[in-house]
């Protein structure tokens, strides 16, 4: 089991690192040079001093060669350390350490809570497949799961606002606020529908199967029969399913914050686009590949601790 | 000796695109106690059908639709949710096919064994295990502690039946269905679980249903036995009588396509023309009729219902469902 | 058993062609009626948009800025004084254009790396697996971001220096380079999805027992791909691309709401709604138009991804 671990991890480094090396690359060959871009702000500008700008540049060493600039950023990023914003000259790492909290308290927050309602849900529509609560919860899921986070979001808003006259849920107050509640559930909608249709296809085949046949040949109470022996079979699928949800949740927390004004790290990411502040779009980049590859990695390992049959195979390749 | 199941026409249908398909066609039959059964006919004549209708193990799309099933003064037709419960397992267990899809991977031995005994006989865990152990003992597992913390992917085909056939055992039930317990299985290991069976059958009180399609297997294991066709019971007689004097032309006809060792080796095998009915309609004839050698009239035109055999005394044990005196015809 | 008895029974009463049994599931299925219908709807208006838009999406009106809906503005108008339905009416077209571009280029890509993989297997097959794998881990936002950041300042480059090379009208218009920059990078995301239906639908189908059988009596390759592979793969085919499309338009949508997408002035549903969101508390109707079409049209889609699945991919007799 832990050769089978290690084998993993072993499989995420390079993916990781390879990622990086093609957004550093994309970015370092593509974008241009960062000096100019602090000085020229308008295409077809001519800089004012062509050689005081290639002082500056060599002075910051960024005319070595793509592989050493490379090299260098990489030794940088494992002691830790980011850089300095293009735009603000703040560190980095000072900036990240501000937003990570926000996104990842919201992200992991509303993907547990899915994760277990959505499950519930499925399972629910399954059990009592074709009458209305499986049409409702069904029905439910597919409205949810095609309205994109930003259409939602303001919706919602607009809904509270100017009809319920609520307050505006914009802005962060902790993560302990009732501010959070709007953002949670908007962020939660998407997810949800997946988890839910996940769960609920993962239960109806485990119904046919005959060894629930044989559970109900027993006598069992539904209780029983439903937690231990349908519910089991079910959590591969799902764990799995959530843990592609990582990425979808990445991508919204984006959205999200522009929506609803939360400091994190989508909102950092928007800024810098906006402004072409390359470090702090690495660091978001290696960031959020980092989250992915985990997740990733995490729900590998999973898959022995929660089906017996896998289990046995991975000693097996031991 | 008395009777411990009685089964009264019972019928049951399932609700597919095109209809209704009636797959027990008016079931009656009874079971005594200590009494070992054998249910015999060919793939989608209904006998698994009728027999998990006995405790309404069935798919959401079939239903019973008439008869009655007693069982100790209740009616598993009528029973409520907790009382069919208590029923299964309990009074009544199945032993199922396919044992490499029986058990639930994801579940220990342990657990699935115990877990009936835990909830009918309120055990605690260790005195169930401690049952459980025994019970694996019995039917020929060794090691039987240990395999109780392992799980079913650990086991061979065979190895797997045997933990079913102790999952049965262990609530000490009064009635035992065996639903093609060894079709899955391969020769050598069939042989051994019919030898395990005799020898339970012989230690527990309980009465054992086999079904199978296969009339030879019966031979020398069974007391009386039901030959089922198209959702009916067609003959129904003790083992000795069906042998030797079977008189439903359906019987006779399985009987006459069992290949024999002493055949001639130029003999063609003797197989019965024509294909099972459609299952729709309601029958309003005998449903064997058009593949039956002995048809008369009557046949197309009357369900025949079971009766004792043509010069039999009234009441007596052997019984078929036709119209046709088959005597001296064969 | 009783299956088989039940299944030769509906043969011998009707024989349903695969395509109409589907149809027929199809039309039972309201809400996915629905969405064909408003599916369609929307192609419609794409196509034969600028012909019925009351004023050009471009052309403003200073006087009539932020107006509420009325009867001239049946949407009102912005706040440069443009027809809010008029640009709905246009972003239909935008939202329509790009959904069928990026799936056709990714189907391209994806049928090609597909099966490749799936005919070849073997080192060519890890190869695209991976590849898969890898590009499945991107955050699609990260992606288009850093792709927004790094190439297009070369394209614009490029076109700026061939302008003043060749003085051709053509290369003033950035829009193209907008426009050609959404396509690529949304067919980057969603190729990896196309491949691998393509691939596992090669696998499963390669390997079927009616293949294995039909090549033992020597039935030629072409033959087997025409009977066998294209008819069985055609169902899962169909929901995927019904599905892609969706997908795209939200992710079309979503860019253009952060701005690396389709950019003002040229109407899309999702810039129109980041523009909303600035004035959302005086002028509701900015937001709400086309937040409110986006809604319909992404439930639409998920209405009929749905319908279409089950049709398709029967899985339980009712």
């Amino acid at each position: 089991m832990g050769r089978y671990v290690l084998n993993r991890i072993l499989r995420w480094i390079p993916s990781v690192f390879f990622i990086l090396l093609v957004v550093y690359a994309l970015v370092f060959f593509g974008a241009g040079d960062p000096i100019k871009l602090i000085f020229l702000k308008a295409p077809g500008d001519v800089a004012y001093d062509e050689a005081r700008i290639e002082a500056i540049r060599e002075a910051a060493g960024l005319n070595r060669p793509f592989l050493i600039q490379f090299g260098d950023y990489m030794l940088h990023i494992m002691r830790g350390d980011f850089g300095n914003s293009l735009v603000s000259g703040r560190s980095v790492n000072e900036m990240i350490k501000a937003a990570v909290p926000v996104t990842f308290s919201l992200g992991l927050a509303a993907i547990a809570i899915i994760a277990v309602i959505g499950t519930i849900l499925g399972a629910i529509a399954a059990l009592n497949q074709n009458t209305w609560i499986d049409n409702l919860i069904v029905g439910f899921a597919q409205f949810t799961w095609g309205i994109p986070v930003f259409v939602a979001g303001p919706l919602i808003i607009v809904f509270l606002v100017l009809v319920l006259k609520m307050d505006v849920p914009f802005g962060w107050a902790g993560f302990f606020s009732p501010k959070i509640i709007v953002p949670l559930i908007v962020m939660g909608l998407n997810p949800m529908a997946i988890i839910i249709r996940q769960a609920r296809a993962g239960v109806l085949e485990v119904l046919s199967e005959d060894y629930i046949r044989t559970a109900r040949s027993k006598g069992l109470p539904t209780k029983t029969l439903v937690i231990r022996h349908i519910l089991r079979p079910v959590l591969t699928p799902v764990v799995s399913q959530t843990g592609l949800l990582v990425i979808g949740a990445l991508n919204n927390s984006i959205l999200i914050e522009k929506v609803f004004g939360l400091p994190g790290l989508g909102w950092l990411t928007e800024n810098a686009i906006t402004r072409s502040d390359y470090p702090v779009i690495l660091a978001i980049v290696f960031i959020f590949s980092f989250v992915v590859m985990t997740s990733n990695l995490l729900v590998d390992i999973s898959y022995p601790l929660l089906d017996p049959r896998a289990a046995s195979k991975k000693k097996g390749e031991d | 000796m008395s009777e411990l199941l009685v089964v009264r026409d019972l019928e049951t249908q399932f609700k597919v695109r095109a209809g209704r398909l009636h797959a027990v066609n008016g079931v009656s039959f009874n079971l005594r106690q200590g009494e070992m059964l054998g249910v015999v006919g060919e793939s989608g004549c209904g006998k698994s059908v009728t027999m998990m209708s006995l405790i309404r193990l069935l798919p959401p799309s079939a239903s019973i639709t008439n008869g009655t099933v007693m069982l100790e003064g209740l009616d598993l037709v009528k029973a409520n949710k907790e009382q069919i419960n208590a029923v299964r397992g309990s009074k009544i267990a199945m032993i199922f096919q396919d044992p490499m899809t029986s058990l639930n991977p994801f579940l220990k031995i342990g657990i699935q064994l115990s877990e009936g005994l835990m909830y009918h006989r309120k055990m605690g865990k260790k005195e169930a295990y401690e049952r459980c152990a025994q019970y694996l003992d019995l039917v020929g597992i060794s090691n039987s502690r240990q395999r109780l913390e392992e799980y079913p992917h650990q086991l061979s085909g065979g190895m797997r039946q045997r933990v079913m056939i102790a999952m049965a055992l262990v609530c000490e039930p009064k009635i035992i269905i065996a639903d093609e317990p060894t079709t899955a299985l391969d020769v050598t290991i069939q042989a051994q679980i019919v030898e395990l069976v005799k020898e339970l059958r012989d230690k527990l009180d309980a009465s054992i249903i086999w079904i199978t399609h296969d009339l030879s297997l019966l031979a020398g294991m069974v007391d009386r036995i039901l030959v089922m066709y198209a959702g009916c019971i067609v003959e129904e007689a003790c083992l000795r009588d069906l042998y030797k004097d079977p008189r439903h032309p359906y019987t006779i006809g399985l009987l006459e396509s069992i290949p024999r060792i002493k055949d001639h080796e130029n003999r063609r095998l003797k197989s019965i023309p024509g294909q099972p009915p459609n299952l729709l309609e309601k029958p309003t004839s005998c449903l064997f009729a058009s593949r039956c050698t002995f048809k008369t009239k009557r046949c197309e035109r009357e369900v025949p219902s079971l009766a004792s055999v043509p010069g039999d005394v009234e009441g007596s044990s052997h019984r078929i469902a036709c119209w046709v005196d088959t005597r001296g015809r064969q | 058993m009783v299956i088989e008895t039940k299944k030769k029974a509906i043969d011998e009463e009707k024989q349903y062609s695969l395509f109409r049994d589907a149809m027929h599931r199809l039309m039972a299925n309201r809400l996915a009626l629905l969405g064909l219908i408003v599916v369609f709807l929307v192609i419609l208006i794409a196509i034969i948009g600028p012909f019925i838009t009351p004023y050009d999406f471009l052309s403003q009106d200073l006087n009539y800025r932020n107006k509420p809906p009325s009867i001239q503005h049946w949407f009102g108008t912005d706040d440069l004084g443009r027809d809010v339905l008029s640009r709905v009416i246009y972003g239909a077209r935008t939202a329509v254009i790009v959904a069928f571009s990026v799936t056709i280029l990714s189907y391209l890509i994806g049928i090609v790396l597909g099966s490749l993989a799936g005919y070849l297997g073997g080192k060519v097959d890890s190869f695209v697996v991976w590849l898969i794998d890898v590009f499945m881990s991107i955050p699609s936002l990260l992606l288009v971001i850093v792709i927004n950041v790094s190439i297009k300042p070369v394209l614009v480059n490029w076109m700026d220096a061939k302008f003043l090379e060749t003085h051709n009208q053509f290369f003033r218009n950035t829009t193209w380079v907008d426009f050609a920059i959404v396509f690529g990078s949304l067919a980057l995301i969603k190729w990896p999805k196309a491949a691998r239906i393509i691939r596992g639908q090669i696998l499963s189908i390669k390997n079927k027992n009616y293949v294995l059988a039909a090549q033992a009596i020597g039935v030629p390759t072409s033959k087997i791909i025409r009977r066998y592979i294209i008819p069985n793969s055609i169902g899962p085919f169909i929901v995927s691309i019904s599905s892609t499309l969706g997908e795209a338009m939200v992710l079309e949508s979503s860019f253009s709401f952060l701005g690396v997408g389709v950019k003002p002035p040229i109407p899309s549903w999702g810039n129109m709604i980041s523009d909303g969101l600035r004035v959302w508390q005086v002028y509701p109707h900015i937001l709400a138009a086309p937040a409110i079409v986006l809604a319909i049209v992404t439930i639409s889609f998920s209405f009929l991804g749905d319908g279409l699945n089950d049709a398709l991919n029967p899985r339980q007799w009712k």
